[in-house]
């Protein structure tokens, strides 16, 4: 086991790791940028390092300046958390050759999911459902228009670099090729420096499911069942229950063998997510794999009743897998991401919080970095806490969640809190009859206000 | 003193007196008139929690220089702060049987350099970016530095 790990992250994520790693036993060192001196990450680890100014690249994103604060403060492992540098093959192959463990998998799978055209091949020859479309990158606009033509209207173009909804365009008809072609192209250069497109046929009414994957250095590879991701907004989760009330016993087979399959057939060593599009028929399709830790994790950890952190690090300090075949899934677990963000328009709200209560009481999980007086910086996401229930039914989850919600007070920035209440007073959410449109109803309403 | 109040002449003189020797805190009680003068510490930001690094040897070329962090100006005093750039180590000189590049009382010139310091096995020169004369050393050599931590102070030459 290691001694001592650096969290190259911030904000929740970065306290998550803390207590899994002060669980373990080991020492921590928090990294932070001029703006997040007063971060709650920095007071709570046993070592701080101030590596950059406010902006991301200059700070979290500065790969020198934070190897040459983990060699300084002779921290043996690294851990990335979500975003930054969690999926940047290239840092987790720099701290390999420093010496430091990269608590993730092989800088070889990262690169390989990292590609979306790529890891879609690569699925295929793994016998994993993909959604038809061009097997390898498009390189033209007329060869674009032969495949959308062959596969039928609607089409998604992707970039091949992509994630987080960048480059991504969705086709109704051939008239709209052309400009949403190139716009798709532009959009994947400057955000990718890659101008790499992809299409794949366009499923409207389908759901996002996702399966959580645990694998060891010795082979053993591990499913933990679902995430029902569709309630999202702009590709950005708002909120995640399991089981997912579409998914049955029959299709949790199948597609946590699909994903087993998969991450045994690439030699995957970690803990990882392999996301699916559902259809109505319940077939299911490979959407893409990320190669780290979700931020929706609490609720498969709440179910499960496991640390999937602290797996995470045993596994990257070369333990097997401690996690038993036999895990079963106990009641249901909801997770709402709050955010500080105008419930109305969704304009981020930075500022000081002037007053905060979050909620607790049995089967009432909040990971937060949030405390009164903070100054949220605008640098950064806006994730302020992510609350998550457990409850022995569906209904009991919904019920515990909104008296949890009822009871979080926030004062001096606006937040979510009343987004979150709506939906889950929704007939269609607590009938569990939704996909990824359904937030559309109320950004359209949103959109009549103007 | 006892026989007169203090007045603003008094006061202006104890804020010299408190500059000339270096005192951040003074406070003096005369008759039941009571005064309490207290001026900013221009002292570093806390030193890292980290355990004293051994001085490792200064192996290769020093590497291009960097322009210094982001620069505080204390416009009263005439002081200009050097801060680091990066994380890493500092080192007063080129290589340990080196003479140190500069001392407290030193003139320094725009670009020349100040220390170096070694990140990712690369020597980092970082310059001064005024001219003046070093006040202030803050850091120790061999010790680590994280960014924006002062490193120099510099006395502006007053023109």
């Amino acid at each position: 086991m290691f001694s001592k790990i650096l969290i190259a992250n911030r904000g929740e994520i970065a306290l998550r790791v803390i207590r899994a790693a002060k669980e373990l036993g080991l020492k921590t060192v928090a990294v932070y940028s001029e703006s997040d001196r007063n971060s709650l990450h920095t007071m709570l680890a046993d070592e701080k390092v101030c590596i950059g100014p406010a902006k991301a690249s200059d700070s979290y994103l500065n790969i020198p300046n934070i190897l040459s604060a983990a060699e300084l403060t002779k921290a043996d492992a690294i851990h990335p958390g979500y975003g930054f540098l969690a999926e940047n093959p290239r840092f987790a192959e720099i701290c390999e050759s420093s010496g430091i463990t990269f608590v993730g998998p092989q800088a070889a799978m990262i690169k390989l999911m990292g590609n979306k055209s790529l890891a879609r091949q690569e699925m295929k020859r793994a016998r994993v459902p993909i959604i038809s479309g061009s097997d390898k990158v498009i390189e033209d606009l007329s060869e674009a228009k032969k495949i959308a033509k062959k596969m039928g209207f609607p089409v998604i173009l992707k970039a091949a670099a992509g994630g987080g909804g960048k480059g991504m365009r969705i086709v109704r008809t051939s008239a709209q090729l052309e400009e949403q072609f190139n716009l798709a192209q532009n959009e994947a250069r400057s955000a990718f420096s890659d101008p790499s497109l992809y299409i794949e046929k366009y499923l409207a009414s389908a759901r996002h499911i996702e399966i959580q994957v645990v694998a060891d250095k010795h082979g053993n590879v591990l499913a933990l069942g679902e995430r029902e991701c569709s309630i999202q907004r702009k590709h950005q989760k708002v909120i995640e229950e399991t089981p997912s009330p579409f998914v049955d016993e029959r299709l949790r087979k199948k597609m946590t063998k699909a994903a087993e399959d998969a991450a045994r057939y690439i030699g995957y060593q970690s803990l990882g997510t392999f996301e699916f599009l559902v259809d109505e028929k319940k077939r299911f399709y490979f959407m893409e794999a990320n190669t780290r830790v979700q931020v929706e994790h609490p609720i498969t950890e709440m179910i499960y009743n496991v640390d999937l952190v602290k797996e995470q690090i045993r596994i990257a300090a070369g333990e097997k897998l401690s996690f038993s075949r036999d895990l079963e899934m106990r009641g249901h677990s909801l997770e709402c991401r709050i955010n500080a963000e105008d419930p109305e328009t969704f304009s981020p709200s930075p500022g000081t919080i002037d007053f905060i209560l979050l909620p607790g009481g049995q089967g009432v999980r909040v990971d937060s970095a949030a405390y009164q007086g903070w100054k949220i910086p605008p640098d950064y996401d806006s994730l302020i806490a992510k609350i998550a229930v457990l409850a022995p039914s569906r209904p009991e989850a919904i019920r515990k969640m909104q008296t949890a919600l009822e009871m979080t007070t926030i004062v001096g920035i606006k937040s979510n809190l009343p987004l979150h209440l709506t939906i889950l007073s929704d007939s269609d959410f607590t009938a569990g009859r939704y996909n990824t449109q359904f937030m559309e109803r109320y950004q359209t309403k949103n959109n009549n206000h103007k | 003193m006892s026989d007169k109040k203090i007045d603003y002449e008094e006061i202006t003189k104890l804020v010299s007196f408190l500059e000339e020797k270096h005192l951040t805190h003074f406070e003096l009680e005369v008759e039941g008139f009571k005064i309490k003068i207290s001026r900013a510490q221009s002292a570093p930001p806390s030193p890292m929690k980290i355990a004293s690094q051994e001085v490792s040897s200064v192996e290769g070329a020093a590497n291009s220089a960097i322009p210094s962090g982001p620069v505080v100006i204390e416009e009263e005093n005439h002081l200009h702060f050097i801060t680091s750039p990066m994380v890493g180590t500092f080192y007063r000189a080129s290589d340990p049987n080196s003479p140190p590049f500069v001392e407290i009382g030193e003139e320094v010139k725009k670009s020349q350099t100040l220390c170096i310091i070694e990140a990712m096995k690369l020597m980092n020169e970082i310059e001064s970016d005024v001219d003046g004369i070093i006040s202030e050393i803050y850091v120790e050599n061999g010790k680590p530095v994280e960014y924006g931590q002062r490193l120099f102070a510099i006395q502006l030459l007053v023109v």
